[in-house]
């Protein structure tokens, strides 16, 4: 009988306030499914859009960006910069078909522990359910990577 | 061909407890460039230091991964470790496998794989690591106080006091700011300017302090450690080296009619005016709008009877610029105008004024000799009425936020008003009486108990006059709402705290951030309440929200003490987490292509232009350029690159890729 | 037709410009750009409906810089180009001068200022039937979106003949000719092309003009330049900067607002 699906998470988070926030969850002894790993950035301003195509073709089947909220940023305007090239972003990959239930964006500040376990275990379910994303790995596959 | 070592904590039970630390070690063996790999009980312990050390020089490790606690938590100690072994100790990466693995998750094989991937992501993250050294900046030890009021008096002279040298540049003729126009000042009732002259004293003949009044800031250039100020001294028409401060001018000049700003109106000043009669300096200005030489080139009776020929009708405002190292700025604030308030008058009732008016009626230096007198008729009134919270805490005037202070100085009013007229009734409207400082909550008492102010918890709806008295509607909320209705024969609003008029024209000329209502905003508002996000530039006082004295006081020593903190080092260092731009060989010279599209993205104005150039000095192209004083490593600028010309040392392109390949 | 041979011949021998940009014969019904450098090679210029090719795309050309002042034929798109390329510092105003067909004449236009103006009269609107497929992609599912895009993009070979003529694709080292990360592989296979055609759509919002060059330039015809009309019109819809609407600098993506609305963040 093959192996139940478990779907591989990638998360993209900032320093500051989500890997912080993640940290607490920890410290709190919170638990969560095992099934994300975490990179870290400075602030969610880094992240490229490329690295999120490029979590997908490397076989995630779901991808989370997490930052600090608005007005909050350590940097004062990278999450706001963020934000603009997720709103583009968003509505690009919607139209070439990418299913956009398998973004999951979100502000969780270095309070918010509980926030991220929550995240995590409502994302990995409903990706769970969603199966694994067969869309841009086949593609993947047909070629040389 | 890379040397990682990678060295897996047990952190006790905590991490060893969940994951199979003996797996992870094994798995991180076989992983691509990795020479050596162990396991132990506490990497950040003294044994576990000596470990590392150790098998960085026998194994001539080029990268190191620490796979333990959070990097947020240890981070800068391995690094250290890493640094005395003699390796740069940005090869040193650490990957979280405790409170984002064994604290989280449950024992068993997933945990175990998370684990070895997180070693993973690091292990490929470390390969691409630079060698990186700290940067250096060097520092102008010279500050610039902006504003001359309590809170910049304050700090300028700490900063003063520690031996730096402090420009000190205030747009009134005199410093003193608002506390000047006090008249005795809570809690404990003595008088303001008391307090306040032998500090301006103190500032005017300290030997590291240059006051500069009646200047302003035109432009500021540069950043952190080195800053240059543009200052428009502006021309006050009299040759202050010779001016001795005798007032023979103010006494003869023949206009005498300008309703005078520093009386809140009360009282009118001549064309040519000291604001005040403790004012420092000393020295006159003339107000060259209502000057009738210059209006209409007659008179100069000034320049004929001044004893020492001080008058320069020609002078010209002049410009300077100034380097300095850091800013304090304590541009204190104002009041909501009465104006404002068509429920209490529109301004246009003369007997319904503010908190700073009364202050100058209670002033001892004031144009009533510290009588409280009507505006209107001149006579002591017998039922005063104060409303708290003119303004404040309410949205529909736009300021949603409490000031602070009115609770406070209007229980002062009261008290003062009752010493002074002693058969006079007062009467205070609040919602809630803030009073939570030290002596605060003893005084409002006192003011209540001792001095039979009469306290209503409710609002006033309308104050209109009738019959040369004031009408005043409000509600007693205490009472089930019962409305009040009482004739007064003055009114005092505490109106609202608000930022001064072109505070947000400041912040914008300076690159501070600044809230909805223009109050200057810091850097973190528990943690580092006197910063703001611009390198350098600190804040003190009012400027930066409604505050009293002694916490305007406490706030500019604090700023103080971080700009002597600053001056305290040959130079600056910073970690070298920043953006740089690349360079390509010839004929590219860099990716960059100049569109420059970063610059505006920048927090911090980090970007700016520079040209590449030839041997010839002709240019070849122009680049985008990074300055490393003031870059924070936030990384904006790389994910808005197309052609990733720009990237962050730490968090580079190639470090990000191999963590993704990895997953 | 007439007056802008003439009218290049003149400057030509005033000297005003050492190159005139614009169009000419090509096979069959396509006009292809040509480059006039002296009087006599005027007589190759044409003008009518079919130029429609977006000439900008050769402002950032080394070769051309290196000739000095040049004309340059202009339909409304390639003003707008002109105006995103002196926002992003490509173009100096004193290097250039527009040729734009007015109504039998030909006007000349030598400032941005000029430009800004003559733009701001023009209608901004993308042609009917692109509007249409639009639409029709809008109305599909995400499932059938895909499905037509991996047709669509199953016949790309990676020629970049849509990155060659579009203007605003100037970077001398394009992204995807980085191989240190190469975060978009080169060979022609479904996932590289899809990535190459997000990221190109991407680095375009708020910068693309809507000329759709991109699109006629590619040798399969495919509707590539749907994708960057679509993530320009994001950036119009939701922020309302569009490309090409001033030689200042206003690029969308390097400004915020603190209100930016949006209701997909947790």
């Amino acid at each position: 009988m093959a192996e139940p699906f478990e779907p591989k998470l990638t998360a993209f988070v900032c320093n500051w306030c989500t890997y912080a926030g993640a940290d607490l969850t920890g410290t709190s002894r919170i638990k969560y499914q095992a099934n994300v790993r975490v990179i870290r950035l400075p602030c969610t301003g880094r992240i490229d859009f490329m690295m999120v195509l490029k979590a997908f073709a490397r076989g995630s089947d779901g991808v989370i960006i997490s930052g600090c909220h608005p007005n909050d940023c350590h940097y004062t305007s990278g999450n706001y910069h963020a934000r603009r090239r997720w709103m583009v972003f968003r509505d690009l990959i919607d139209f070439v078909g990418i299913d956009l239930a398998r973004v999951t964006f979100s502000w969780i500040s270095a309070a918010e522990g509980a926030k991220w376990a929550s995240l995590v275990n409502e994302t990995t379910d409903r990706v769970r359910a969603l199966g694994p994303y067969q869309e841009i790995g086949k593609l993947a596959a047909a070629g040389i990577e | 061909m890379s040397r990682v070592g990678v060295f897996v904590c047990h952190c006790g039970e905590n991490i060893a407890g969940t994951v199979d630390v003996a797996a992870v070690a094994q798995a991180a063996l076989a992983m691509p460039g990795v020479v050596a790999a162990l396991d132990y009980k506490y990497m950040c312990s003294d044994p576990g230091q000596t470990m590392l050390k150790k098998l960085i020089a026998d194994e001539r490790l080029d990268g190191v991964v620490v796979a333990a606690c959070s990097p947020r938590m240890h981070e800068p100690t391995f690094r250290r470790t890493t640094l005395e072994s003699g390796l740069n100790p940005f090869l040193c990466e650490m990957a979280n496998l405790r409170e984002h693995c064994s604290w989280v998750h449950d024992k068993g094989p997933a945990t175990t794989a998370k684990a070895i991937d997180l070693v993973r992501l690091q292990v490929e993250k470390v390969k691409r690591n630079r060698a990186l050294a700290p940067i250096r900046v060097p520092i102008t030890k010279k500050a610039l106080v902006l504003g001359g009021g309590i809170a910049g008096i304050q700090a300028a002279l700490d900063i003063a006091n520690a031996g730096n040298p402090v420009l000190l540049v205030e747009r009134s003729p005199s410093i003193g700011g608002h506390m000047s126009q006090l008249s005795e000042t809570f809690p404990t009732l003595d008088c303001s300017q008391c307090i306040l002259t032998p500090r301006m004293v103190e500032v005017a003949r300290h030997p590291q302090i240059t006051l500069l009044t009646y200047a302003e800031l035109e432009k500021l250039e540069g950043f952190i450690g080195n800053f240059r100020a543009t200052i428009r001294r502006k021309a006050r028409k009299i040759d202050e080296s010779l001016c001795n401060g005798c007032g023979v001018c103010q006494q003869k000049c023949p206009v005498k009619k300008i309703p005078d700003a520093f009386n809140e109106g009360l009282a009118n000043r001549s064309a040519i005016y000291v604001p005040f009669a403790q004012a420092v300096p000393n020295k006159p200005v003339i107000d060259v709008a209502s000057c009738t030489f210059f209006k209409t080139s007659k008179c100069k009776a000034c320049e004929k009877l001044c004893p020492t020929q001080a008058i320069r009708f020609d002078q010209e405002d002049k410009i300077e610029v100034h380097e300095v190292g850091a800013l304090v700025l304590a541009t204190g604030y104002r009041t909501m105008p009465v104006a404002n308030f068509p429920e209490y008058g529109y301004g246009q009732l003369t007997d319904v004024i503010d908190g700073m008016k009364f202050e100058r009626l209670a002033s001892a230096s004031g144009p009533t000799g510290g009588a409280i007198k009507r505006p209107s008729d001149g006579k002591a009134p017998q039922h005063v009425v104060f409303i708290a919270c003119a303004g404040s805490r309410d949205r529909a005037k736009g300021v949603p936020y409490c000031s602070k202070i009115c609770c406070m100085y209007t229980a002062k009013h009261a008290m003062l008003y009752r010493h002074k007229v002693h058969g006079g009734k007062a009467t205070v409207f609040y919602m809630d009486v803030r009073a939570a400082g030290k002596s605060y909550d003893e005084f409002v008492r006192r003011a209540i108990e001792v001095d039979g102010v009469s306290y209503i918890r409710g609002r006033v709806s309308r104050v209109y006059e009738e019959d040369g008295q004031l009408v005043v509607k409000g509600v007693d909320t205490l009472l089930g709402g019962e409305p009040v209705e009482i004739r007064a024969d003055m009114v005092v609003l505490a109106t609202a705290v608000e930022a001064q008029d072109d505070a947000e024209k400041l912040a914008q000329t300076l690159h501070v951030s600044y809230d909805p209502y223009h109050f200057f905003a810091e850097a973190h508002p528990k943690l580092r309440p006197v910063e703001t996000n611009t390198a350098g530039i600190f804040l003190a006082g009012a400027c930066q929200a409604p505050r009293d004295i002694p916490e305007t006081v406490a706030q500019a020593s604090g700023a103080a003490a971080k700009v002597c903190g600053l001056f305290s080092q040959p130079e600056l260092t910073r970690e070298p987490v920043v953006a740089v731009v690349d360079r390509q060989a010839p004929p590219l010279f860099s990716s960059c292509t100049g569109c420059l599209l970063c610059k505006d993205a920048c927090p911090y104005q980090a970007i700016s232009e520079e040209a590449i150039k030839n041997r010839a000095g002709e240019v070849i192209k122009t680049v985008a350029q990074v300055n490393p004083g003031l870059c924070q490593g936030c990384g904006t600028c790389v994910a808005l690159c197309r052609t990733k010309a720009i990237d962050l040392q730490g968090f580079s392109n190639q470090q990000l890729f191999a963590e993704l390949m990895c997953i | 037709m007439e007056s802008l041979q003439r009218k290049a011949q003149e400057l030509l021998a005033a000297g005003t410009v050492k190159l005139v940009i614009g169009y000419g014969e090509g096979t069959g019904v396509r006009r292809r750009p040509i480059f006039v450098r002296t009087g006599d090679q005027a007589g190759s210029l044409v003008l009518d409906p079919a130029c429609t090719q977006n000439l900008a795309t050769y402002l950032t050309k080394a070769e051309v810089r290196a000739l000095g002042r040049t004309a340059l034929v202009a339909t409304p798109s390639t003003l707008r180009s002109i105006l995103q390329l002196a926002a992003e510092r490509q173009v100096r105003e004193e290097n250039l001068l527009a040729l734009v067909p007015l109504a039998g004449t030909i006007k000349e236009l030598t400032t941005f200022a000029d430009i800004e103006a003559m733009v701001a009269t023009l209608p901004d609107e993308i042609a009917r039937a692109d509007q249409e497929m639009l639409t029709q992609l809008g109305a599909m599912s995400v499932v059938e979106r895909r499905a037509f895009w991996e047709k669509e993009l199953g016949r790309c070979v990676k020629c970049y003949a849509c990155r060659a003529a579009c203007p605003m694709c100037y970077c001398e080292r394009c992204t995807m000719d980085n191989n240190r990360p190469q975060w978009v592989p080169v060979a022609s296979h479904a996932l590289g092309n899809l990535e190459y055609h997000v990221v190109r759509a991407m680095h375009l919002a708020g910068r693309c003009v809507r000329c759709g060059t991109c699109g006629a330039a590619c040798p399969h015809g495919i509707p590539i330049h749907l994708l960057t009309f679509a993530s320009e019109g994001s950036v119009r819809r939701q922020f309302g900067q569009p490309g090409g609407a001033s030689s200042r600098p206003t690029y969308a993506l390097a400004t915020f607002k603190p209100d930016d609305k949006e209701d997909f963040i947790r």
